[in-house]
């Protein structure tokens, strides 16, 4: 991995401006990146979490030269995307993903081969990527047929496979297994993983968390236009207290008894959320100071009680700092 | 030419975009009604409308169900080809590539004029069957060049149709108003001199016009159209099919770059 950065974006703001009404409109902006900064490493995979409408299309827009920002600084392998698009369009492979996106009347090769010359990938080499493509993205036997007939994963991997046909330097990965079943989505994951071996650079968005965890390394959550926390997953698992998470379950606990938990050793935070007559109470844990038997202890006057350990996952990172942001 | 990092070949954009356009229009019949059937219909339509007008009626026959069946093809088929990458989610994906927009318009205009081209000889050969034998052209020659040449002043006004369509999705407004007006001013089945005097000058901002009105004088024996020559309406057609090529190269670059600013490039 090279020290410099992939992806570097200071204050980075994107209004958008829409006309409400017809004859008196009157113009709505919507601020959807407010202040953006973020740094993004060479030859890693970076995960861009967050819930929908949080700005992450439009941040992956911004960097990928489809849309300009409105004020602030983005630049991609140290070019700036406002400026020198012609000299990074041909080294960025975009996967906006979905059911559009790709000309359905006709096969996957001449899409390919359509977006191949679009690409200026050497005639002589045409044919060949093409097929190295459609094997990797496991479409070598279904590359002729109309790609109307195509399941949404298959089109998917026909995104992916236009992405990546041109050897990209960075790829840029729109929330790729949205949409999908779990077995096309896990062949999606290790495709992903896979594509990092080339040494490309993939900034991934998705608000599947476990994906997050189980690809990126490093991750940023953006929330509401504004990155919230940007961290490898031990430091955003310690940023929102600890790798180790004990709920407990009841009906209803008193306050006395939060307040007890609250000041056992290692304990950084409880929260309780209602589960219809339940109640959960949900601790992080800084340390192994506190071992589960002492919160059965706390909570011993309730005969229905469940408590159970596990390893704080990135879901709980991050609700945990979308709440945060929203409160 | 060696090229500059990330630029491609514009020959190569436009003959992919050409290869496209052939491969979608051979995937979908639908293609067949406008392209092949409905010059049969426009030439025995114009036909048995012209009939009896004259000694040269054949040539209005052919040139005006000639036209009606090239003029949509040619004009608006760009445009239209536009629209429907925004339909399909695939205009954000080609603006993407390194490749210029321009000349994947471009490669489409060239086989909208071939599709276009078909039917014009659909109807020449329609109209010369129901007439039981060819027109009498005074320079055939003349004639064919001219009438290439109308497909490409009618070309330069798709441009601006296309980058109308990579600007808005609501171009087809355009498009759907601008239809008739346009196929009747610019002379497309009668001689624009026809129509009131105060139509002809808007008619001359537009390079069909003056390119139609020179296929008539070569064609027709006795036309005095606008009554200056059809030396001073080739030049005119060159003129304006220049200009509108200097706009469309200048108009495209910014367009781009409006809808990178508004953001309305995945909009349909």
């Amino acid at each position: 991995m090279s020290d410099d950065p992939a992806i570097e974006v200071h204050d980075l703001v994107r209004v958008f401006e829409s006309r409400k009404g017809f004859l008196f409109s009157e113009v709505q902006r919507t601020e959807a990146l407010k202040g953006v900064n973020l740094s993004v490493g060479t030859g890693s995979i970076f995960g861009l979490l967050g819930p929908n409408g949080a700005g992450k299309t439009t941040l992956v827009k911004i960097l990928s030269t489809l849309l300009l920002p409105t004020s602030g600084m983005a630049r991609v392998l140290g070019r700036d995307v406002t400026k020198e698009t012609d000299w990074l369009r041909p080294r960025i492979g975009l996967v906006l993903g979905g059911e559009r996106g790709v000309y359905t009347r006709i096969n996957a090769r001449e899409n390919l081969r359509y977006f191949a010359d679009l690409y200026g990938i050497p005639v002589h080499e045409r044919e060949r990527r093409i097929t190295e493509v459609l094997e990797r993205v496991d479409l070598t036997s279904a590359a002729d047929r109309r790609v109307e007939e195509y399941s949404r994963g298959m089109k998917q991997k026909l995104h992916i496979a236009r992405g990546i046909l041109h050897r990209p330097a960075i790829l840029f990965l729109d929330e790729p297994t949205i949409g999908l079943d779990p077995k096309s989505a896990r062949e999606t994951r290790k495709l992903v993983r896979s594509l990092i071996q080339d040494g490309v650079t993939i900034l991934l968005t998705t608000h599947y968390m476990f994906e997050a965890e189980e690809l990126c390394p490093e991750l940023a959550v953006l929330s509401k236009g504004t990155i919230v926390a940007h961290d490898t997953i031990p430091g955003l698992r310690s940023r929102v207290g600890g790798d180790r998470t004990i709920e407990a379950e009841a009906y209803g606990f008193e306050d006395r008894e939060v307040e007890a938990l609250r000041v056992l050793p290692g304990v950084s935070k409880v929260a309780s959320e209602e589960y219809g007559p339940r109640t959960r109470l949900t601790l992080r844990m800084r340390t192994n100071a506190t071992p589960i038997d002492a919160v059965r202890t706390a909570l011993r006057d309730h005969p229905e009680l469940t408590v159970r350990e596990r390893r704080t996952s990135v879901e709980d990172v991050y609700l945990d700092l979308v709440e945060e942001e929203a409160s | 030419m060696a090229l500059a990092s990330g630029e491609v070949s514009r020959a190569r954009t436009t003959v992919a975009s050409l290869r496209l356009a052939f491969l979608q229009f051979m995937a979908d019949p639908q293609w067949l009604v406008p392209s092949m059937i409905a010059p049969v219909i426009f030439g025995l339509v114009s036909f048995e409308l012209f009939r009896g007008a004259g000694p040269y009626f054949l040539t209005y026959a052919i040139l005006g169900a000639g036209m009606m069946s090239m003029w949509g093809q040619t004009l608006y088929g760009s445009g239209w080809a536009t629209g429907q990458d925004r339909e399909f989610g695939t205009l954000e994906p080609t603006i993407q590539s390194p490749s210029a927009y321009l000349y994947v318009v471009l490669g489409r205009i060239v086989w909208n004029v071939v599709v276009g081209l078909l039917g014009g000889l659909i109807v020449y050969l329609v109209v010369v069957i129901a007439a039981g034998g060819p027109p009498a052209l005074p320079d055939p020659v003349a004639f064919v060049l001219l009438f290439l040449f109308v497909m490409v002043t009618l070309s330069s006004v798709g441009v601006l149709l296309a980058a109308a369509y990579v600007y808005t999705r609501y171009a087809g407004f355009i498009q759907n108003i601008g239809e008739f007006a346009f196929y009747v001013g610019t002379g497309c089945m009668f001689p624009v001199v026809l129509l009131p005097f105060w139509t002809n000058p808007i008619a001359l901002l537009f390079p069909p016009t003056w390119a139609l009105d020179a296929l008539r004088y070569v064609s027709i024996p006795g036309y005095t159209g606008f009554g200056w020559g059809w030396q001073v309406d080739l030049l005119g057609a060159v003129l304006t099919t220049a200009a509108y090529a200097g706009i469309a190269g200048g108009i495209f670059h910014r367009v781009e770059r409006h809808v990178l600013e508004v953001g309305n490039l995945s909009e349909y």
